[in-house]
């Protein structure tokens, strides 16, 4: 958890630059650009009507896009989603998303986008068009049901390592609900990278990466706001 | 089979957990030859397919690293129809509401009219899924009737043998304590008259305690009279200790086995293995040259001229079945080890074309009778700030509990309770356990605006409304000071041996090997019911001096589909209680020094049969509150040194 890319919540807030939108739309239409002619070429001319954009894990933009987007909706820094993650500040989604030894974040991107790829795409296209600003990737995901209830499924993914079903977490919405909610374990992998234990400052039942008598002494707290290393963010990256 | 072709040894045991893998070693240490049947799988090569199958588990229960595999595929709804299962075993998910009384869920057929709710394995090793919690027995478990049935009307509590008493096994207690690996400290073990020898020390220093552990010290530490008088104990209560568990968890490395590293995980397993399990010492038993033969389901007891002259078993390859072939074994004494269901299930199989019509070693009629279990009744809440979180998920599952209140007069009228303080958090606990388990149904509270957990209320939220549903780090923060506040403790109640709380053979279900499936008639007596209640008092008294808020009964309404809830008047009002099971099972062939009301004798001999020993747990004529593992182990030694002695009589 302790790497240099971590940031302090404060730094964050005042370094990120929330006034560049005119560079960000006009990068943001060369990206469309350039997406669209490789997937058309792709795709095969027959094909052109029925084509919708495919995302892509080995397309660093569309993996850099599905991380801040992961990002924003677990409030959990990218650097402990994509822990070889480099950050292009100029330009972040241009930014290395890295490979690492777990490499959950191909398999989960893999994941969602065979459960659903139309509205998992509509996602990575919000989190492209907003990759500044937390408030704006939440507002846009809200904004309608297919993008809400996978969003929330996302979040329980990187949360438990676990498949919450879109649809069972719609028909259990009802303000203050109970249910028993069914759920796939993604793999062994995605159950001891979940990162609610981690949030409870805990570790996954089953695995522990620390010593004997730990349990005796209180953990270090990851939300100290004095401190110069974060694990919870409300900023990106 | 042909009596020439069956395999010949010294001692043939049936069963390779504790209590046969113990009396396996002993013996082959002192070169008897042995054959243990076993009637699951062997002893995996390492457990990485058994943490493997545990962590893409979807219900992590206790039973779910183990085979036979509860579902075909994880995602199904439904278990394995167990008449389609070789060995099966009873198992957590068949305890549910719709389940326990449905022979194509449930192993157990259960006929009521309360479930029955501990399970167990059917492996090499058998005991897999334990806490490794390893008490004594206090000196007054052995003499209930003598201590406090004298004047008590209906007391059906009797005394052990004479040959037992705490003093008397305090020895074969050390024994076992050195063999399991048991991390205590003496002082802080020697109270209620527990026997210790001068100058006693345990294996390896103590488990230390959790933060949680030193919460409820503190919050115990000064009482009044008045506030313990429920307890009815021999002297006013005024503080109430939290001591350290004696456990067979390793503080220092300790027989090529590394030190906890508190995975809070004994409950299923302990992925480093710093947690003893009896596949440690079955691996010592086979190397002394003892033969393990697995896949092998002991189907009969032959006995010729009051002896047992031979057992024979039932091969089979695949979990599923079926049949693969049989086999025999005979022995010059044979020692049943099978736990105290399948134990019992074996003897009433046993008959012999009719020459044993009741079964083996039951001329008294009392094989299979007197099941007790310690029903457990658990307890959640949640602590508020501005108390500090107390940080669950952190440590052993249970590092210290309150043994203190486990013995006094109250005994009498009432059933004692010892209370275990858990280590994670509301995991199984959470709403009754109706909804899955924690962290998984707070954070899905959280993310989807649901509140199966209760805790999704502006009161604990801090949010301003309910049913919040967050994103972000709104979401992380808001789970942060949520989970890390919540606590669950646990009482283990002391049930009453009832005649009529008992393990039969079904007439009508079988596994897939066609033997007759277990059959439980289950009850909780009005002594063990008005234990559960003092336990509720205690709860109240505990959650009200850490200042935390009681969630136990928050349950939402499919909570009162729970099988094991019962209405009992408290300070008359209704108050809704449940129990679950401790995993202890115990009694079916109790032991006693009179042959018309018990099966063995001290020794765990049949009184029946001379050359038949039947061990573990379902030998206690009573349960006490402490876990039955460590009692039934010094008695498996001493077991194993009256073997030792008849070979040697007899040459």
């Amino acid at each position: 958890m302790s790497t240099s890319l971590h940031h302090g919540r404060n730094r964050i807030a005042s370094g990120a630059a929330n006034d560049q939108h005119g560079g960000e739309v006009s990068r943001r239409a060369v990206l469309a650009g350039t997406v669209a002619t490789t997937a058309i070429a792709a795709v095969g001319a027959s094909d052109i009507s029925a084509y919708a954009h495919a995302a892509d894990p080995n397309s660093s933009q569309d993996m850099m896009a599905f991380l801040l987007l992961s990002a924003a909706l677990t409030g959990i820094h990218v650097v402990n989603l994509a822990p070889e993650f480099t950050p292009n500040n100029d330009d972040l989604l241009n930014s290395d998303p890295g490979v690492d030894p777990f490499n959950v974040k191909n398999d989960y991107f893999n994941w969602i986008n065979a459960s659903d790829a139309p509205a998992f795409e509509r996602l990575l296209q919000i989190a492209k068009d907003h990759a500044k600003s937390v408030t704006d990737i939440i507002d846009g995901v809200n904004a309608s049901d297919d993008t809400k209830f996978l969003a929330r499924s996302i979040v329980l993914l990187w949360y438990l390592g676990s498949w919450y079903e879109p649809a069972n977490l719609k028909n259990n919405s009802a303000p203050g609900a109970s249910a028993f909610i069914p759920s796939e374990v993604v793999s062994a992998k995605a159950y001891t990278q979940g990162l609610v234990w981690q949030i409870a400052q805990a570790h996954p039942m089953g695995y522990s990466n620390l010593q004997f008598g730990y349990w005796s002494r209180e953990p270090v707290d990851p939300n100290d706001k004095s401190a110069p290393l974060g694990f919870i963010t409300a900023t990106i990256p | 089979m042909a009596a020439n072709s069956c395999m010949q040894c010294d001692v043939a045991i049936v069963g390779s957990g504790f209590a046969g893998a113990m009396i396996a070693n002993e013996l082959s240490q002192k070169g008897v030859k042995v054959v243990i049947l076993e009637a699951g799988p062997g002893i995996p090569p390492n457990i990485n397919d058994y943490m493997k199958q545990f962590y893409n588990a979807s219900a992590k229960v206790p039973e779910s690293p183990f085979p036979p595999k509860l579902k075909l595929k994880d995602t199904d709804p439904k278990l394995r129809d167990p008449a389609t299962v070789a060995a099966g075993r009873p198992t957590v998910l068949s305890l549910g509401a719709s389940e326990w009384q449905d022979p194509e869920q449930s192993y157990l057929i259960q006929k009521g009219p309360r479930p029955f709710t501990s399970t167990y394995e059917r492996v090499a090793g058998g005991t897999s899924h334990w806490l490794g919690t390893s008490l004594r027995l206090v000196p007054r478990d052995f003499t209930m009737q003598t201590s406090y049935g004298k004047n008590a009307s209906n007391f059906q509590l009797p005394d052990w043998p004479s040959d037992i008493s705490s003093e008397k096994l305090s020895s074969y207690y050390a024994r076992a304590e050195a063999e399991l690996g048991v991390s205590a400290d003496v002082k802080e073990q020697s109270f209620l008259g527990i026997d210790f020898p001068t100058d006693y020390a345990y294996p390896m220093p103590r488990i230390p305690p959790s933060l949680l552990d030193q919460r409820i010290g503190e919050a115990l530490a000064k009482l009044t009279e008045d506030e313990t008088k429920f307890l009815e104990m021999e002297r006013p209560v005024t503080e109430v200790k939290v001591r350290s568990l004696p456990a067979a968890r390793n503080s220092q490395p300790y027989r090529n086995r590394r030190a906890c590293a508190g995975n809070t995980n004994c409950i299923p397993i302990c992925p480093i293995q710093a947690k003893y399990d009896p596949t440690i010492t079955l691996n010592e038993a086979t190397n002394r040259g003892a033969i393990l033969v697995d896949h092998a389901v002991a189907s009969e007891i032959i006995v010729e001229g009051g002896r047992v002259s031979q057992i024979n078993y039932i091969t089979y390859k695949n979990e599923s079945g079926p049949r693969t072939g049989e086999g025999c074994v005979k022995a010059r004494i044979y020692v049943i080890a099978a736990n105290a269901i399948e134990t019992t299930r074996l003897l009433l199989m046993s008959r012999n074309k009719g020459r044993t019509s009741k079964g083996v070693a039951n001329s008294s009629d009392m094989v299979g009778r007197h099941l007790m279990d310690h029903p457990y009744y658990v307890a959640w809440a949640w602590l508020p700030p501005p108390a500090k979180p107390v940080f669950p998920y952190r440590g052993p599952l249970i590092t210290s509990g309150i043994g203190d209140l486990c013995d006094g007069p109250f005994r009498a009228k009432r059933a004692a309770f010892r209370v275990d303080i858990g280590n994670e958090g509301w995991n199984f606990v959470v709403a009754g356990a109706a909804f899955g388990a924690d962290p998984h149904v707070t954070t899905i509270d959280f993310v989807n605006g649901m509140n199966s957990s209760g805790l999704n209320k502006q009161e604990f939220n801090q949010l301003g409304k309910d049913n919040a549903a967050l994103l972000g780090a709104d979401l992380a923060e808001k789970l942060n000071d949520l989970i890390s506040r919540q606590f669950r403790i646990g009482f283990l109640v002391e049930q009453d041996p009832d005649p009529n709380n008992r393990v039969t053979l079904s007439s009508e279900f079988t596994d897939a090997l066609g033997l007759p499936r277990p059959e439980i008639s289950y009850n909780i007596s009005d002594y063990t019911r008005q234990g559960i209640v003092a336990a509720y008092r205690m709860r109240k008294l505990i959650f009200d001096k850490m200042g935390a808020v009681d969630f136990t009964h928050r349950l939402p309404d499919p909570a009162s589909e729970d099988p094991g809830r019962f209405e009992e008047m408290i300070d008359g009002q209704p108050v809704t209680l449940t129990y679950t099971g401790a995993g202890h099972i115990m009694g079916t062939y109790r032991m006693g020094d009179d042959p018309k009301s018990s099966v063995v004798d001290s020794f765990q001999r049949s009184h029946d049969h001379n050359n038949l020993y039947l061990v573990g747990s379902g030998t206690f004529p009573t349960g006490g509150t402490a876990n039955p593992t460590l009692t039934l182990s010094a008695l498996a030694m001493r077991t194993a040194d009256s073997i030792a002695g008849d070979l040697k009589s007899h040459g």
